[in-house]
């Protein structure tokens, strides 16, 4: 999928995250490994920095104490249009799909962990060992998505089973998506509602609307990855 | 001399690693897929015919299969859909009592999956019925046989081939996630 073509895409998928709304509560993460069925590691590994998050917060600093306050943001795959890690997947299982998103295919994955190395926003995490779902974290498994298993490279994948689920919904009614339609679970659990998940295809979408803030910025914009995860952050009235 | 005795052993070393390396792939193969291709008409707990019910009586698959328009799943019916028949009908047969005894029992019927996919592959039922893919067109015809057979080799090769065939969507992500 050459750039051209995934401009002329009905769906660009992208997401608006207001860093002034962000409060840091952790709130995504927890809703992330909930429903993307994200092991849990253990302290030993995790102290390894081997643990797995689609989804993480990361905190600075701001000013000297004693004015000092907290700033957050949360990081999940960019889901770059110029993905760094998908050239380097020997058995395109991370590939690019019609629709803007950075796709993984578990299935392919022979866990090489090129991409990983080669994303720069440390986005994907890796299964070192067999995941272990003790009783009765089992039965909160979602059958909608894999359980990926020992060597395989995951990562944020935009809920893209409640993606196709909204699509699909669509479909059978016989019109385009809406934004309601498909809400991610860090999006549907961000109590402030600094997520907002939308087509950035459609200039009627409010993640459109809000990505032309004057307030956006986008991560490491000087390597040219073209991220489609976009920040708000400047303070002051919102301008939406 | 000594030549000949490198090249027989080189030879000998070459012919094992051949021999291990296909008893493992063929290992592999039947561990990753371990309700095996070999048996495509599995006995079932209940000698259930879809020959008489759907065929000779011609119930329709979805009055049975009751979430295949509306769901992922085509849905196997519980006991009770069964009872709500056999209640009345043929209740005095031998397999019906077979039958009568789970629901006395409060226990589901144990069916043997036929048609299964692996745990990374996703079908959604309701995506093809309202796309005009009707049952047969992966199950067979259902409505012949006496216990279920798998028709179809349901492998990723078999569903590409259809949704070129179509111009349903080929992008991975919408089936495997």
């Amino acid at each position: 999928m050459n750039q051209a073509e995934s401009d002329n895409a009905a769906y660009h998928w992208g997401m608006v995250i207001d860093l002034d709304r962000c409060t840091g509560c952790g709130a995504c993460v927890v809703a992330c490994q909930a429903e993307n069925n994200v092991p849990t590691v253990g302290e030993t590994l995790c102290s390894q920095g081997r643990e797995m998050q689609w989804i993480r917060i990361e905190r600075y600093w701001e000013g000297q104490y004693p004015e000092v306050r907290a700033r957050f943001i949360p990081l999940l795959c960019q889901h770059c249009d110029n993905a760094p890690c998908e050239p380097v997947c020997p058995v395109y299982a991370s590939y690019h799909t019609s629709e803007g998103l950075n796709g993984q295919v578990y299935n392919r994955c022979v866990g090489t962990r090129y991409c990983a190395n080669n994303c720069p926003f440390s986005a994907r995490v890796f299964n070192f060992f067999e995941p272990e779902w003790p009783e009765p974290l089992n039965n909160q498994l979602s059958p909608d998505l894999t359980v990926r298993s020992k060597g395989v490279m995951e990562k944020c994948t935009f809920c893209i089973q409640r993606i196709r689920r909204g699509k699909e919904d669509a479909k059978l009614e016989g019109r385009p998506v809406r934004d309601e339609d498909i809400v991610p679970a860090c999006a549907q659990t961000c109590a402030p509602g600094a997520i907002v998940f939308g087509n950035m295809a459609d200039p009627e979408s409010r993640a459109f609307r809000l990505a032309r803030s004057k307030r956006r910025f986008r991560l490491l914009e000087d390597l040219g990855t073209e991220p489609s995860v976009i920040y708000l952050k400047g303070g002051g009235r919102e301008d939406d | 001399m000594k030549n000949t005795r490198v090249v027989i052993f080189l030879a000998f070393v070459l012919l094992a690693t051949a021999v291990t390396l296909l008893v493992f792939y063929n290992l592999g193969y039947i561990f990753y897929f371990p309700a095996s291709s070999d048996d495509r008409s599995p006995a079932q707990p209940i000698a259930f015919s879809h020959r008489l019910h759907a065929g000779e009586r011609g119930i329709h698959c979805e009055y049975c299969h009751r979430s295949a328009r509306i769901s992922s799943t085509a849905g196997v019916p519980d006991v009770a859909l069964c009872r709500s028949c056999h209640m009345y009908i043929a209740a005095d047969r031998p397999v019906i009592k077979d039958l009568s005894r789970y629901w006395i029992e409060g226990r589901p019927i144990p069916w043997v999956r036929v048609h299964r996919l692996p745990d990374f592959a996703f079908f959604p039922h309701r995506m093809h019925l309202n796309a005009g893919v009707y049952c047969d067109q992966c199950h067979g015809n259902v409505a012949a046989m006496d216990r279920v057979e798998r028709v179809s080799g349901l492998n990723m090769g078999w569903c590409l081939d259809c949704h070129r065939r179509k111009s349903a969507s080929i992008d991975c992500w919408t089936c495997h996630r």
